[in-house]
């Protein structure tokens, strides 16, 4: 009989109890799991944004517009690599609450900045470019319609009307693109921007937003200025920022999420923790007279100080790995459901990784007391216990 | 019958008084069911309070009109003639002076600095006309005075100024290049309108280049019951076919999905932390009655019934529950409850609300700390009472 069998056979000794505690620790790890994937997913914006991407925005608020024309005039800015513009279009299908994230953007240049993030099939990049009626649709939104290239699909939009005073667009499904890297969100639409602009009823020649790329990190700062002193004291002041910069204060505006997410998650290991380290001290006491019996047959105290912890360690495993699980199918089943909120929701393996070194920690802050008690323990007190 | 309860009395006393030597997994079960009442109650006090201020907002007797499909004020835009057949439509209340109470307002965002963070959020500027204010309740300057109509001055709502800076009265803040200064701070009885700027509105038109347009239009309606005249009104002119909805339906549908995304997280949050606590608190009780299964037996032995000591272990489990509840419910309340925060609303600006505890949530909490107190001493209580005398008196 190794030490690992006496370990197990230790932990079940009580079936009822070593249940109870996976069970909550379970519970712990299934929070721990699905709350850290929830705030990622909320940051993903930052996490995905590029040190050489600016934004540029309207100096009063980010849903004030900027004239088209400054789309040339900062494309001519030395140090500007690559550049694109963004309307927002306030897209819906069918009724107003399937809203639908889709913008009007020029489609050469916007895919060549995006290049990075998405995967373009070749023939999808030269019908977006070519079709002006057309729009390119990423591949988690079709799969939530069950859109197919070449579909007609009308999209409404919340906020803009054609000339014939219709609210909604004809549009046909040139082509699809996939994600590059997990962060990168394909539930979007994206159309051609003079064909919006020549049909849209008010607001002509107005944009949302410009993103460009510089040639390097280094000249980041030198554009900005460039930028935003061009438009300083005109109509449409200017402000530009990193991309990430813009991303993170966007996050910020729903509230410290990842506050909260700590408190809870904090509060749910706290509890925990109390639960289980109390229930190891109160097994490792009930030993006291074993422990003894194992000394006196010369196991060692840093034997049997390896055991309690590795007692305390197998029953963090044990709970907290199904705890892991159990976050997982939960992520995977309302993914879609919160797909136009939490875009980029799963649980990476970096989350999942961090749970189980927690899991670890968790065994041995819980083990430590009676695994210390237990290796101190003289034999004649042990057995004169009783 | 008097016998029972004697024994159950005396079976309870013994339990409790032999607490402190369970002191720390009794006192680990009591501060692990304060944290899953107070995960809760933070959750719903914040839904509660998110809820209150947006929906308390809205009156039935306002109508508010937008573009059909616009869903939430910055979307919408209602043109010139619009506005025009609006006033001519049935259903609206006229002022003394025999005008129709109408008022076509304007609904921007702008910058700020939100004051706990130092970030930038976006915060909403209001252009209204002279009759803006008084559809709305309780409107009051509470410093300064109401801005000059014609000119660049704001008045600046009572929340907003104390979750952002640089709207201090008297200070001048610049947007398109023009300087605007606050004259006014107003009070709008806690509604949603204290998270707003106001401007006068043909100012806002001409700076913002919206001349003639306005975003939304609100109506003071004959009464409640009149809302369906003047949506068939607006129904049946093509020219108009405008959202139509009253002020307490628009920000009842705006608040339902922030509070309900926030109860939605709370409860299976708290209901999880819940089955954990659970486990601790079966730890607890059994090992409770593990302690005393010689005092048990001896009770027994001595004629004590099986009905008393389930009683006495149930009781004993309910009470800790019971404790930690309102520890926990007195902690929500003293951190959270008037807590201030602010959060992004349906039209990508910020609300302030505060966060708000009422008896009944406490209720709500306090319950789920004794189903927990329930469940936790169900069944370690049928095992005192079903134990074998013999196997106690020698266990």
């Amino acid at each position: 009989m190794n030490d690992l069998v006496l370990i197990r056979k230790n932990l079940f000794r009580r079936k009822l109890r070593a249940i109870l505690m996976m069970v909550s620790i379970l519970i712990a790890f299934a929070i721990f799991g699905v709350l850290a994937s929830f705030e990622r997913a909320f940051n993903a914006g930052q996490d995905r944004a590029t040190p050489d991407r600016l934004v540029v925005v309207n100096k009063i608020n980010f849903t004030q517009p900027l004239p088209i024309s400054y789309y040339n005039r900062v494309a001519a800015i030395d140090g500007v690599a690559q550049i694109t513009h963004f309307s927002w279009f306030g897209g819906y299908y069918q009724e107003p609450r399937n809203f639908i994230a889709a913008f009007a953007v020029d489609p050469e240049n916007w895919m060549k900045l995006r290049d990075s993030d998405f995967v373009f099939p070749p023939e999808a990049r030269a019908a977006f470019i070519r079709d002006r009626t057309g729009v390119l649709v990423g591949a988690r939104l079709m799969e939530k319609w069950g859109w197919k290239v070449g579909d007609h699909i009308p999209i409404s939009s919340n906020i803009w009307s054609q000339r014939n005073g219709s609210h909604a667009w004809d549009f046909i499904i040139v082509g699809s693109f996939t994600a590059r890297i997990p962060q990168a969100d394909t539930s979007v639409m994206l159309m051609g921007y003079d064909y919006f602009n020549e049909t849209r009823s008010f607001g002509k020649d107005l944009i949302n937003w410009l993103t460009l790329r510089t040639t390097s990190v280094a000249a980041n700062e030198r554009v900005i200025d460039a930028i935003d002193g061009m438009f300083a004291n005109s109509p449409y002041e200017t402000t530009t920022d990193s991309e990430k910069a813009f991303n993170k204060a966007f996050a910020a505006q729903l509230g410290n999420i990842a506050l909260i997410v700590e408190l809870v998650v904090g509060a749910a290991f706290v509890t925990i923790l109390m639960i289980v380290g109390n229930t190891m001290v109160m097994t490792v006491r009930e030993r006291t007279r074993e422990i003894g019996v194992l000394k006196t047959l010369g196991f060692s105290g840093g034997r049997i100080l390896r055991m309690v912890l590795g007692e305390s360690i197998l029953l963090a495993l044990l709970g907290g790995l199904p705890g892991l699980g159990v976050a997982f199918l939960l992520i995977t089943r309302v993914r879609d459901s919160l797909m136009s909120f939490v875009p980029t929701l799963s649980l990476y393996p970096d989350i999942a990784a961090a749970a189980v070194g927690l899991m670890v920690v968790f065994g041995i802050i819980t083990g430590l007391v009676p695994a210390l008690n237990a290796m101190r323990l003289n034999i004649v007190t042990a057995l004169g216990r009783s | 019958m008097r016998s029972i309860i004697l024994q159950i009395l005396a079976v309870t006393a013994i339990n409790l008084k032999s607490l402190p030597q369970r002191l720390w997994l009794s006192l680990a079960t009591v501060i692990a069911v304060g944290l899953v009442v107070t995960v809760l109650l933070a959750f719903l006090s914040m839904a509660n309070g998110f809820r209150r201020t947006i929906a308390d907002s809205g009156a039935e007797d306002i109508a508010v009109l937008l573009r059909s499909g616009a869903v939430s004020e910055i979307n919408s835009v209602v043109l010139r003639d619009q506005v025009r057949l609006i006033e001519d439509g049935p259903g609206i209340a006229k002022g003394p002076d025999g005008k129709p109470q109408t008022s076509g307002e304007l609904y921007l965002t702008v910058n700020g600095i939100k004051r706990s963070t130092g970030t930038k959020a976006s915060l909403p500027l209001r252009g209204l006309g002279p009759q803006g204010p008084g559809l709305r309740r309780g409107v009051v300057i509470t410093a300064g005075r109401m801005f000059n109509p014609g000119s660049n001055e704001i008045i600046v709502g009572r929340a907003l100024g104390r979750e952002f800076e640089g709207f201090e009265l008297g200070q001048t803040v610049t947007f398109n290049n023009t300087r605007w200064t606050v004259v006014g701070i107003f009070a709008a009885d806690g509604s949603v309108f204290e998270s707003e700027i106001w401007a006068d509105l043909p100012v806002l038109q001409s700076l913002f280049k919206r001349a003639g347009a306005v975003q939304t239009v609100r109506a003071r309606l004959t009464s409640p019951a009149a809302l369906e005249t003047l949506r068939a009104y607006s129904d049946n002119d093509p020219r108009l076919k405008l959202d139509v909805m009253s002020e307490a339906a628009y920000f009842a549908q705006q608040a339902s999905n922030t509070s309900d995304l926030i109860q939605k997280l709370g409860w299976p949050l708290a209901i999880a932390m819940a089955f954990g606590s659970l486990a601790g608190a079966l730890n607890t009780m059994y090992s409770s009655v593990a302690a005393r299964a010689t005092e048990i037996a001896t009770l027994r032995a001595i004629g004590f019934g099986g009905f008393s000591a389930f009683v006495g272990t149930l009781v004993e489990s309910l009470i800790l529950a019971a404790i930690g509840g309102v520890i926990g419910a007195a902690a929500t309340y003293l951190v959270f409850d008037g807590f201030t925060a602010s959060t992004m609303g349906a039209s990508f600006s910020q609300v302030v609300f505060n966060f708000q505890l009422s008896p009944r949530l406490i209720g709500q909490g306090l319950l789920l700390a004794l189903a927990v107190g329930l469940f936790g001493g169900l069944f370690p209580a049928l095992r005192a009472a079903r134990m074998p005398i013999v196997a106690g008196l020698y266990g």
